[in-house]
């Protein structure tokens, strides 16, 4: 059984080895295109949107979901590696969080697969993002009155851990792509050829398809690891306690990102990552799981000489013998899959936070 | 002869709750456990009276964790380091500051940045002597108070994985963890030992025996006259030494003694938030959370009732450093502690514990003079000595493990 699956792969692979349309097989991949509109409730995202921007919401009160995700770069981070929690780096390139509310499997690697309330509390307490014990959280909130009014508006009642956990995802619903040339229709000529290329000659489609443009699956591209992870300690300490915590073999030796690797344990996932959504890549450059990659010029330039070195690449990864032309077209496809930047009050809390935290008056006559 | 009366106190609360019938459950069920949890070693030596006070002797080392001068080393490089913490800014001499008697000269120690803690910090020179640390007894060796302190939300608030990774970046520790442990890379438990280690090198022995110890031991001229005289009184009028006795100048038991609320729970917003935080972590019913306007201390232990506003006997050597006092920081003098217990322990505002119910019937107004009091206040300097110092060591520094030619080959290997 093994071997026949084997047999069919490698198939597969000469087939499309031999430049065969691949136009011709688009029509078997999800069609990229508009995305389902949410349903929002404005009372809970309005309290999620002051939660993200809020510094309180980690151990030592010192960065908030903001801090890695910057509105002004597509909710991603604006350093190759994210900055992490104070006292270690990180080791990854934090992901745009626009369309975050649309995917099926979140983190690079793929680990969570459930949903944004456990992504949210994974970001919220592990030790090289946020450190946060959300038992300190809780009572920091109750501690501030315009939290505790805005809990009761929301309908969640006394703030808590829980409610927490569902208002920034129904925030993060907010953040979605709006009108992009690709939504709206109005793409360039240069743009419409790119997107006749990304279906067909660059066959970028078998992988990013789908109204977010990926298939959420995990494949090895052959990215190049970024050394400051290793080089830098701060980095490094992060990604041993990661690869420590998350059981990896061998993890002090480890010179290499193992992507979803970490879920499995084969050999064969070792490297993989999961596709990115395209939308909104005008912003959240550097790219690729590590930033690695610069420009937009520079992943076609990545993918036309297919992919990067790796004994585990993806088969669907080949030389794609693209002109300058046809690389530029392709770019002006990318571009035309970001919409307005959301910096505005609608999506970024700009009021600012009470300095201190105001004492709770009559403390000794009123129940905690 | 008072714990006697104590005994009997027990003893008709227990015949009451049984006519009291079935709507006091609860209360047979506490006055019934109340006096069987004294062990009977226990009711032997306080029916025999408190232990005289005794000089300290050596300092006991468990078996599993030997001193060793490269293991002491290596804990005291630990001590100093604020990457065993949460955000890299926060080790154990962060609270435990040698020039505020290696403990935190606030009420309350000063916590993780963004929080405060809620209990004053108690020093750790002599902490090798206690079978039991912190106020409510909750660790039984150093070794799991330095853990858990290293990982207390409102202390250093570190896991064990991001500070196990620091270590294994910085080289003199992996050198010196290969030597003093045997293992390739630092291992977190290992962390504790040699902190543990460093600490029970810390205290009031040799060079820094305190004035009370030499007498004690026969050098007469150790104490003045004033301090002879609040010495009776510690062992007679005031009745100190039904606590405070022995060795270790602990009875290494909980007590309600009074001391009340801090009033800063009524004033600063900060300390109401970890006040709800340690309801909360310490396992309170929520009843137990909205109501709590005190700490409970040996309660959240043991979930009996009689143990509310309980904490331990704490030791007196080295406490002329180590101001302020109670476990609360209420009292930041001698003088102001004295006071508190002459008035049987009500604060000159009046105040007192919240659980008066619970409060020892040893703790009763004293009828001290002035000049007695002063007595005393001379007395309880004479169980400092010279203050123990010693420079900060230099942290040692972070290295990168593999170096660019590793990262390439293992590129190309891919």
């Amino acid at each position: 059984m093994g071997v026949r699956v084997t047999t069919g792969r490698t198939l597969l692979a000469a087939v499309m080895g031999f430049g065969v349309a691949l136009s011709a097989q688009a029509a078997e991949y999800p069609a990229i295109g508009k995305l389902p509109q949410l349903k929002i409730n404005n009372a809970k995202a309005e309290l999620g949107k002051r939660l993200f921007f809020d510094k309180r919401l980690s151990g030592d009160a010192a960065v908030s979901c903001a801090t890695c995700h910057v509105p002004d770069k597509g909710y991603a981070s604006k350093e190759a590696l994210s900055p992490g929690y104070p006292g270690n780096g990180h080791f990854r390139n934090a992901s745009s969080l626009i369309n975050v509310a649309h995917k099926k499997v979140w983190n690079w690697d793929g680990r969570i697969g459930t949903n944004l309330n456990d992504m949210t509390r994974e970001m919220l307490t592990e030790d090289y993002t946020m450190n946060m014990d959300m038992r300190i959280m809780q009572e920091r909130i109750k501690q501030d009155p315009v939290y505790v009014q805005m809990f009761k508006d929301a309908g969640y009642g006394e703030p808590s851990n829980g409610s927490v956990r569902k208002a920034i995802p129904e925030y993060m619903k907010t953040l979605t792509s709006a009108n992009s040339p690709f939504d709206k229709g109005k793409m360039s000529a240069s743009a419409k050829n790119g997107m006749k290329l990304f279906k067909g000659k660059a066959g970028c489609i078998q992988c990013h398809n789908g109204p977010l443009l990926t298939d959420q699956k995990a494949h090895n591209t052959g990215v190049p690891e970024n050394f400051d992870v290793f080089l830098d300690p701060m980095n490094h300490q992060a990604f041993i306690a990661f690869t420590m915590f998350q059981g990896i073999p061998n993890y002090m030796n480890l010179k290499r990102d193992p992507g979803y690797y970490n879920i499995t344990l084969l050999d064969e996932d070792m490297g993989k990552f999961v596709t990115p959504s395209l939308r909104e890549l005008k912003y959240s450059a550097p790219y690729m799981h590590n930033g690695m990659i610069k420009t937009l010029a520079d992943v076609v330039n990545f993918y036309n000489q297919g992919g990067g070195k790796d004994s585990k690449k993806s088969d669907l990864l080949k030389p794609l013998k693209l002109s300058g032309k046809e690389k530029k077209d392709l770019v002006a496809f990318l571009e035309a899959l970001s919409g307005n930047k959301l910096t505005s009050d609608k999506h970024v809390w700009k009021q600012p936070y009470p300095a201190e935290y105001e004492a709770i008056a009559n403390w000794t006559e009123v129940p905690n | 002869m008072r714990m006697k009366k104590l005994t009997l106190t027990l003893v008709a609360a227990a015949v009451a709750a049984l006519f009291a019938g079935c709507q006091a459950t609860a209360a047979k069920q506490e006055s019934a456990t109340a006096p069987a949890k004294m062990s009977a070693a226990k009711m032997a030596m306080k029916a025999a009276g408190p232990a005289p006070l005794a000089p300290l002797g050596k300092a006991p080392i468990p078996p599993d964790n030997k001193l060793t001068p490269e293991k002491v080393e290596l804990g005291k490089l630990l001590f100093f380091d604020p990457r065993v913490g949460g955000d890299a800014s926060t080790g154990c001499s962060t609270c435990h500051e040698p020039e505020q008697g290696w403990a935190w000269a606030e009420d309350f120690s000063r916590g993780y940045p963004g929080t405060v803690h809620w209990r004053n910090s108690q020093s750790i020179i002599n902490s090798a002597y206690f079978p039991r640390q912190f106020w409510a007894g909750s660790a039984s060796s150093n070794e799991k108070q330095a853990k858990s302190a290293a990982k207390g939300g409102v202390a250093g608030n570190g896991e064990d994985d991001i500070m196990e990774a620091r270590l294994a970046l910085i080289p003199e520790y992996k050198k010196r963890f290969k030597a003093v442990f045997g293992t390739e890379w630092p291992i977190i438990d290992d962390v504790w030992h040699a902190i543990s280690a460093f600490e029970r090198t810390m205290n009031t022995t040799g060079e820094y025996e305190v004035p009370l110890d030499k007498y004690l031991k026969g050098d007469k001229s150790a104490l003045n006259e004033e301090q002879t005289r609040g010495m009776a009184l510690f062992n007679g009028k005031a009745g100190c030494i039904n606590c405070h006795n022995g060795e270790l100048t602990t009875d290494l038991d909980f007590h309600n003694i009074g001391v009340p609320p801090n009033k800063r729970w009524e004033e600063d917003g900060l300390a109401q938030i970890t006040f709800r935080f340690e309801q909360y972590a310490k396992g309170q019913t929520e009843k137990g959370y909205r109501a709590a306007k005190s700490d409970w201390g040996f309660y959240y232990r043991s979930k009996n009732k009689w143990d509310k506003g309980k904490f331990r006997t704490a030791p007196l050597r080295y406490i002329a450093y180590t101001a302020p006092y109670m476990h609360n920081g209420v009292f930041y003098t001698l003088e102001e502690v004295v006071d508190f217990y002459n008035r049987g322990g009500i604060d000159e505002e009046g105040r007192t514990t919240l659980f008066p119910e619970n409060k020892s019937p040893l703790i009763k107004p004293l009828g001290l003079t002035d000049q007695e009091k002063e007595d005393l206040v001379a007395f309880l300097e004479a169980f400092s000595g010279p203050e123990i110092m010693m420079e900060k060591p230099e942290q040692p520094p972070y290295a990168p493990l593999f170096n660019m030619a590793e990262l390439k080959a293992a590129q190309e290997a891919k």
